[in-house]
C-alpha cells in the first residue's frame, strides 16, 4: 500500500513538474504573442475617424476631377477645382445617402440617384438634397494629402 | 492731397449721397397723410398708417401718395382731391394696375431690386384668379393685396411676410379651405388639410427645409392654375428629375394621358403626398399597382417581380449592415466592409427610383450589383464575428491554463514547504 502510495506521489510530482514546465511555456507564449502581433503591422488599415492621409500625391489629382476615398467607414470625395484648389467633402448625399460623384462637364458635384447638385463649396444648388455636403479640411504636406474633419 | 483736391472729392461724395433714393426720400416734405390719419383718433383710419411703417415700400422711401395719389405736403382735405391725382382706396383691377405701374416697369424696378421679375401682372391675368377678375369682374378672387397684404408688405424671404414659404399654405387655405367662399366655385376645400398630412409639409414645417414645395411651387404664384393632366410630371419633375425622366420614357406615360390620369398624382396623390415606401409597389394591400393591375396580368406580374427584387436587396443590405454593426460594436475592425456597403445602399436608392421605368430589366440592372456588394459585406461581417468567437474561445483556454498554473504553483510551494519541515 505504502509502495503504491510512494509510487503515486512520485508520479504526481513528475506530472506537476511537467505541468509547471509546459504551462510556464504557454504563459510566456501568451505574453510574447501579442507583443509580436503588435510589432507586425496589421493587414487592415487603422481606423481613421478624424484624419486620413490619402494614398495619392497632389500632382496625381488633375484639375476638374474628383475621386472617392475612404474616410473611416464612410465615403468622401476629393475634388481638384478648375481653379486648381483641392477640396474635400463627405460623399454621402444629404437627400437619401447615395454616394455623390464629380461631374467635369458641370464643374460640380452630382448625385445620380435623384439628380442632386452641389457646388464646389458643398452647397446644395439644385434637386432634392435639403442640406449642403459637410466640407473637410485639406492640407498638402509635401507629397501627401491629409484630409481632416473640422473642429 | 491738396485742399482743392479734397474739396472736389467732398463735393463728389455729397453729390452721390444727395442722388441716392433714401436721401431723396428723406428730403421729401413731411407726410401729412400719416400725421392726420394717426391723429384723428379713428382706429380704422389709423391702422393703415401704422402698418405702413413696417412695409418694404416705406423702407425704400415710398409714401401713401405713391399708391393712393394726392398731395402729402398739403395738410388740408384738398390733399385728397382728384385734381391732385388722389384715387382713394383702389379695388379689383385698379389694385393690379396700381401695383403694376411700378412692378411691371423693368427700368424702374432695377433701381430697387434688379433681380425681381416684372411679369407678375401678365402672369396674374393668366391665372384662374386674374381671368375671373378680368372676364367677370368677380370681386371675391385673389388680387395682389389678398396675398401680400395692403400696408405691411414684406419680401417673401422675411419670416414675418404673409408670403413666406411657411405661411403660403395657410394663406391660400384662408380662402380655399373655406367651404362658404368656395361653394360658388364648386371646388373642393380639403386641399389644405390633405397637404398638411403630406411629406412636403413635414419637411417644410418640421425639418425647416424651405425648398420643400408649398402651394405656389406646383400651382404657380401670380399665375396660379391647377396643373394640367399632361404636365403634372413636369411640375413634380422640377425636383424629382430622375423619376420624372424615367416615367416620361415608360409605357405608363402615354397610357395615363389616354386614360385621363394625372402622371405622378395617380399613384402618389396630389396634395396628400405621403413618404414613399416599398409597400406601394407590387400587389399587396398598400400597393398602388393593384388599382389597375391584377396578379394575372403582365403588369401585375412585373410589379410583383420588381417588389421581390427590391425586398431582397433591402433584406440583404439590412442583413449585411446589421452584422457589420454588430462586429464593429464588438470591437472588430470592419470599416472597409462598411465603406463598400455604402455602394449597396446607393444601389437600393437607385433601384427604388428605377421603378418609375416600370421595367423589370431596368430595376434588375440596379439590384444585381447591390446584391453582390451586400453578400460580400455580409461574408466579411461573418468572418469578423468568427474571428471574434475564435479569440473568445482561446481566451477561455488561456485563462484555464493560467488558473491551472496558479493552482499548480500553490501546490508546488506547499510541497516544498512540507519538504523543508
Amino acid at each position: 500500500m505504502a509502495q503504491w502510495s510512494m509510487g503515486g506521489i512520485v508520479d504526481r510530482r513528475r506530472f506537476l513538474n511537467w505541468f509547471l514546465g509546459t504551462t510556464a511555456g504557454a504563459f510566456l507564449f501568451t505574453v510574447f504573442y501579442p507583443i509580436s502581433r503588435y510589432l507586425v503591422p496589421p493587414k487592415v488599415q487603422e481606423s481613421t475617424s478624424r484624419t486620413v492621409t490619402l494614398a495619392l500625391k497632389p500632382a496625381d489629382v488633375k484639375s476638374n476631377t474628383g475621386q472617392i476615398f475612404r474616410f473611416g467607414s464612410q465615403p468622401a470625395i476629393l475634388v481638384r477645382t478648375p481653379a486648381g484648389e483641392l477640396k474635400a467633402f463627405t460623399a454621402v448625399c444629404t437627400h437619401l445617402a447615395c454616394i455623390v460623384q464629380y461631374r467635369n462637364d458641370l464643374n460640380h458635384i452630382w448625385c445620380a440617384c435623384h439628380n442632386g447638385h452641389f457646388d464646389l463649396n458643398g452647397q446644395n444648388i439644385s434637386g432634392p438634397p435639403p442640406r449642403p455636403l459637410e466640407q473637410y479640411v485639406v492640407n498638402v504636406r509635401g507629397d501627401q494629402i491629409v484630409v481632416s474633419k473640422g473642429a | 492731397m491738396n485742399l482743392d483736391g479734397f474739396s472736389r472729392l467732398a463735393g463728389l461724395v455729397l453729390l452721390i449721397v444727395s442722388l441716392s433714393p433714401s436721401y431723396l426720400a428723406a428730403q421729401q416734405k413731411p407726410d401729412n397723410c400719416v400725421g392726420c390719419h394717426t391723429a384723428l383718433g379713428d382706429e380704422r383710419l389709423a391702422e393703415p398708417a401704422k402698418h405702413f411703417a413696417e412695409d418694404i415700400h416705406a423702407a425704400k422711401g415710398f409714401g401713401c401718395v405713391s399708391c393712393h395719389g394726392g398731395d402729402a405736403s398739403d395738410a388740408e382735405m384738398s390733399a385728397m382731391s382728384p385734381a391732385k391725382g388722389y384715387i382713394g382706396k383702389p379695388k379689383g383691377t385698379k389694385i393690379v394696375e396700381v401695383c403694376g405701374r411700378c412692378h411691371s416697369n423693368a427700368s424702374f424696378m432695377r433701381q430697387y431690386n434688379p433681380a425681381l421679375r416684372v411679369d407678375q401682372v401678365t402672369e396674374y391675368y393668366s391665372s384662374v384668379h386674374g381671368r375671373r377678375l378680368k372676364e367677370s369682374g368677380d370681386p371675391k378672387v385673389a388680387i395682389c393685396s389678398s396675398c401680400h397684404r395692403t400696408h405691411s408688405i414684406r419680401p417673401p424671404s422675411d419670416p414675418r411676410s404673409s408670403v413666406h414659404p411657411l405661411k403660403v399654405a395657410d394663406l391660400c387655405g384662408s380662402c380655399h379651405a373655406e367651404a362658404k367662399i368656395m361653394a360658388q366655385y364648386k371646388i373642393p376645400t380639403d386641399q389644405l388639410e390633405k397637404y398638411k398630412k403630406s411629406v412636403h409639409w413635414t419637411l417644410l414645417s418640421v425639418k425647416g427645409d424651405l425648398s420643400s414645395p408649398t402651394c405656389n411651387d406646383c400651382h404657380g404664384n401670380h399665375g396660379a392654375t391647377p396643373p394640367g393632366i399632361s404636365w403634372v410630371g413636369n411640375v413634380c419633375g422640377q425636383c424629382h428629375v430622375v423619376n420624372a425622366e424615367l416615367f416620361e420614357k415608360s409605357r405608363h406615360a402615354k397610357v395615363f394621358v389616354q386614360m385621363g390620369m394625372p402622371g405622378c398624382a395617380s399613384c402618389h396623390d396630389n396634395h396628400q403626398i405621403f413618404e414613399t415606401s416599398d409597400e406601394m409597389l407590387g400587389l399587396g394591400e398598400q400597393a398602388v399597382c393593384i388599382r389597375c393591375h391584377s396578379a394575372e396580368d403582365r403588369g401585375g406580374k412585373s410589379a410583383a417581380a420588381m417588389r421581390t427584387m427590391i425586398d431582397s436587396l433591402r433584406k440583404e443590405y439590412d442583413k449585411a449592415h446589421s452584422i457589420l454593426l454588430k462586429a464593429e460594436h464588438s470591437g472588430m475592425e470592419v470599416s472597409q466592409a462598411q465603406f463598400e456597403l455604402n455602394e449597396a445602399k446607393t444601389a437600393l436608392v437607385k433601384a427604388r427610383a428605377a421603378i418609375h421605368a416600370f421595367s423589370v430589366v431596368v430595376v434588375k440592372k440596379e439590384v444585381d450589383p447591390g446584391l453582390q456588394i451586400s453578400a460580400k459585406a455580409y461574408t466579411r461581417g461573418l468572418k469578423a464575428l468568427e474571428e471574434l468567437g475564435f479569440r473568445r474561445r482561446w481566451l477561455v483556454v488561456s485563462m484555464a491554463i493560467i488558473l491551472a498554473l496558479v493552482g499548480a504553483i500553490v501546490v508546488k510551494i506547499r510541497r516544498m514547504e512540507r519538504k523543508e519541515q
